[in-house]
């Protein structure tokens, strides 16, 4: 049968990824049109009800290798190959992350198969699927079509959103798999979040960044307050990072985060370019600043020149008068 | 009265810290036959030069092993770091490749058309005809950063093994003999402390050692006081800051001014000009070149750069256009007096801008640089055969070649032109006249960095960038290509707690905004001000070196990513 396999990440306490559940979500829309059948792949200790939980993004089997560690390449390469070979899956699916491009890339050696990377959109045309990716640092798009089977199709981060599309619980298969000589030399020590999970800023639909406009650390409280009645959370630039005032995880630009969120409200920062490039595809851009001439002003939706220390709590004010009434 | 930032010098001790034994057993280091440090015009032609010999030699060639030549480059690819304006004289590509047509060289056109003028606020006045130095008739217009890579890329064809987004860090030497260098280490956090992806510099191990750092070279600096090679004068530079610029219709010729937007007055002792350049039909080369011995701490290239494009006469030829790069470098214009006293120790040579093989007056030092790599490949070859590390036959070459026949010519007019502007125009014609017999002597220049600065208002003049025909720092730090991450340690050298008038030439000169001076300590009026610092918008250009820091590579892959500059 030639159907569509997503491989499933996961942390120590069984969440699966965002970037895994679009996949999923994805796979089952083509799936659909191409009239054949979604699936998961998941590895280590999950739970019966985790595993069958992937149906709700429409996955109709989910495979469970319990004896594979979670969170290695190699050994992540040799349960796809085997649920693939045995299966006769037609294409592997990942979502974004710097693990399904290494597993994607090992299973795209290993099967001898066609890939693509990067790849923003995916869609089906004459009974087979079809993946666009950007090319040219972003300047141009293209189409790639696969000759053989299986076609290895990694999603670049964000691309595909997760929705809650199957109806019930999937059939969980436990699959057993022998892990290859050198699928067992690297051990897994820890996982965990490189740099601060405490703000999730990719997520939020509302942000609050603040800048060096805010004075001191202090200060980020304002926007702290300003972020918790609108709901939303807090970012910060490389300048007011640097000088410790907020952590690194909150950093947005070129060298930080880049986000998109419904709001992105800017208070005192000027708006240099580095900056910009980390949000500007922000839906609306709302401004804060003292000094008309900043170049923020250029690229906001709506500019409000003034002493933000005056401004912000008035406005928190205003939006929790507004959301209690 | 002033103060000079050379009364607050960097806490380095370049001949100690940058100067090492060999520490990596046996196994661990990487054994090369020569090491060149810097994929610049210099070390590219050396690296080329010496596998165009080693195909007579196969002898040698299985004596110098698996990699007879590395090239050692702290930039992402060879030309990442190299910005000049530039014409240049043909003769260095022509002695390398004799059989290639110029046609396939990496330039944008030969030079027809030369015209200098002099500036007045709204005025362009020609100068008919202009100042010999700066006739470039059968010169060619070229970018650097492409130059770099095309060289780049003959060498890897030729068998050399380039070794990018490496730093060398440090000087092998055992028993005053130069054995190599020692790489960077990599992934070190803002402390200095080991990161996840660390990894330890190694050393490389060569039977010769070519430093071909450039302008400021870090290595360069530290042997240079490790040998004692200091010249009969100190080094001195002029920084440039540049835009490439898209423009709708074609310029005709090669532009150079004078003038303003400099101020006459000898005690600001504002010295340089402009240029630009055609780059094919539809792009231009802009400039501004001003020496660090200036005195106003509000002085800034990159500000005059901006200032100049609102002059009636620049404003014509960009009209219309973007701007698509930026970039900034020191350019050593010390001349003969300056040049290193001996080029050659055992083991080790020292080629082009590293050695200050630069002819302000003429504006000309590539040519310079690949003549230099190939003297220095001649050189080095001859003595490997013998066995011997005894290259002083390529001090020998150096003295006796157009290099120091051009920079004796000039010896002495950079020095008149900090007496004024006008008084240095009549040196520099009386040199031009004489074929560099007169003036005679041997005329003194000092240190950019003994210059007293005072808070002046030259910072007063210049235009708030508007985005898009004058722009900021940061946004020019951006079009650099420098992404750079924030964490790194900072490489940059100075002491922190300094009178104002240090604090602010620094602020001022820097074009990528690294040093800054807290908002609370530039408003109070406070004598003594701390200068903070942002490492990661560095572009290496090395201005802080020449006046009071010192700048020191950081990790490998970091700075600009110049394209086209």
């Amino acid at each position: 049968m030639a159907g569509i396999l997503v491989y499933a990440l996961h942390d120590d306490e069984g969440n699966f990824n965002k970037n895994s559940l679009g996949a999923i979500s994805e796979a089952a829309k083509l799936a659909g049109e191409l009239g054949t059948e979604a699936a998961a792949l998941v590895v280590g200790d999950v739970s019966d009800e985790g595993a069958a939980g992937l149906g709700k993004y429409g996955a109709r089997r989910v495979f469970r290798a319990r004896t594979v560690p979670e969170g290695l390449a190699q050994p992540i390469v040799d349960a796809m190959a085997k649920v693939i070979s045995e299966q006769g899956f037609s294409y592997a699916l990942f979502g974004g992350g710097l693990l399904g491009f290494e597993i994607g890339a090992g299973l795209t050696a290993r099967l001898n198969a066609g890939v693509t990377m990067e790849v923003t959109e995916v869609r089906v045309e004459d009974g087979k699927l079809v993946a666009v990716r950007p090319v040219l640092q972003d300047s141009a798009v293209v189409d790639v079509g696969y000759v053989g089977e299986p076609g290895i199709i990694i999603g670049r981060l964000n691309a595909f959103d997760a929705s809650e599309r199957g109806d019930g619980a999937a059939e969980v298969v436990d699959v057993d798999v022998e892990l290859s000589e050198w699928s067992t030399k690297a051990r897994m020590v820890k996982r965990g979040e490189q740099r601060g999970a405490d703000v999730n800023i990719e997520d939020a639909e509302i942000l609050v960044g603040g800048g060096r406009g805010l004075g001191e650390a202090a200060n980020f409280k304002l926007a702290e307050e300003l972020a918790e009645a609108l709901g939303g959370a807090v970012a910060a630039t490389r300048a007011v990072v640097d000088a410790g005032w907020y952590p690194y995880s909150a950093q947005i630009g070129q060298t930080g985060k880049t986000v998109a969120p419904k709001l992105y409200l800017a208070v005192g920062i000027s708006g240099a370019i580095q900056h910009k490039v980390g949000m500007q595809n922000s839906e609306n851009i709302l401004a804060i600043n003292k000094d008309p001439n900043a170049p923020i002003f250029e690229f906001s939706d709506l500019g409000v020149v003034g002493d933000l220390h005056k401004i912000v709590p008035k406005l928190t004010e205003a939006i929790k008068a507004k959301k209690g009434g | 009265m002033g103060v000079a930032p050379a009364q607050f010098p960097p806490p380095v001790a370049p001949a100690e810290e940058f100067v090492t034994g060999i520490t990596d057993s046996e196994d661990e280091r990487i054994e090369v036959g020569v090491a060149i440090v810097g994929a610049g015009p210099a070390g590219l032609a050396c690296a080329i030069r010496i596998m165009q010999l080693l195909e007579g030699e196969p002898e040698l060639s299985e004596r110098l092993g698996e990699v007879p030549v590395a090239v050692i480059e702290k930039g992402k690819v060879a030309g990442a770091h190299l910005l000049s304006g530039a014409t240049m004289r043909p003769s260095g590509m022509r002695a390398l490749f004799p059989d290639l047509d110029p046609s396939e060289w990496p330039v944008y056109q030969r030079v027809e058309k030369d015209a200098v003028y002099l500036l007045t606020p709204r005025l362009a006045l020609p100068l008919k005809p202009p100042p010999p130095s700066f006739r470039n008739h059968g010169n060619y217009v070229t970018s650097i950063a492409r130059l770099g890579r095309f060289l780049g890329e003959r060498a890897e064809e030729a068998g050399v093994y380039l070794l990018t987004e490496t730093a060398a860090a440090k000087l092998l030497v055992e028993d005053r003999i130069v054995r190599g260098v020692r790489s960077g280490d990599k992934g070190r956090g803002r402390d200095g402390e080991e990161l996840a992806n660390f990894e330890p510099g190694s050393d490389v191990v060569a039977k010769a050692t070519v430093l071909a750092e450039g302008t400021q070279g870090h290595l360069t600096g530290a042997a240079i006081e490790y040998f004692g090679l200091e010249g009969l004068q100190p080094q001195r530079w002029e920084l440039g800051v540049k835009e490439v610029w898209e423009v709708p219709k074609p310029l005709d010729r090669v532009i150079h001014t004078m003038g303003w937007p400099l101020r006459k007055r000898a005690r600001y002792n504002e010295f340089g000009g402009s240029f630009i350049y055609p780059m094919g039909e539809d792009k231009v080369s802009i400039g501004f070149v001003a020496g660090l011995d200036y005195t106003d701490a509000t002085f800034s290239v990159h500000d005059t750069l901006q200032l100049f494009k609102e002059h009636p006469f620049v404003r014509r030829i960009l009209d219309g256009g973007t701007r698509v790069a930026w970039g900034a470098k020191t350019i050593p214009s010390g001349g003969f007096w300056a040049l290193p006293r001996k080029l050659a120790v055992p083991g080790m040579v020292i080629c082009g801008d590293a050695a200050g093989m630069c002819n302000v007056a003429e504006l000309k030092g590539i040519h310079y640089a690949m003549h230099a790599g190939i003297y220095a490949a001649e050189a080095i070859v001859a003595a490997l055969k013998q066995d011997s590390v005894n290259f002083d036959a390529y001090d020998a070459r150096v003295r006796d070649s157009l290099i120091c026949e051009d920079l004796y010519r000039w010896r002495n007019v950079r020095q008149a032109f900090s007496r004024g502007f006008f008084f240095g125009g009549a040196i520099a014609s009386l040199a031009t006249i004489t074929r560099g017999h007169l003036p005679p002597g041997r005329w003194k220049q000092h240190e950019d960095a003994l210059e007293e600065m005072e808070i002046g208002k030259a910072g007063s003049r210049y235009p708030k960038p508007d985005g898009k025909y004058t722009f900021d720092k940061l946004s020019s730090v951006f079009a650099s290509g420098n992404a750079t991450r924030d964490d790194a340690p900072n490489h940059i050298r100075i002491q922190r707690h300094v009178p104002r008038e240090v604090a602010q030439t620094w602020v001022s000169m820097c074009p990528a905004q690294v040093y800054e001076i807290p908002e609370e300590q530039a408003a109070s009026g406070a004598p003594e001000v701390d200068v903070h610092v942002t490492p990661s918008n560095c572009v290496q250009c090395g201005a802080i070196t020449a006046k009071g820091g010192r700048l020191t590579p950081p990790e490998g892959g970091d700075g600009p990513l110049y394209q086209e500059v």
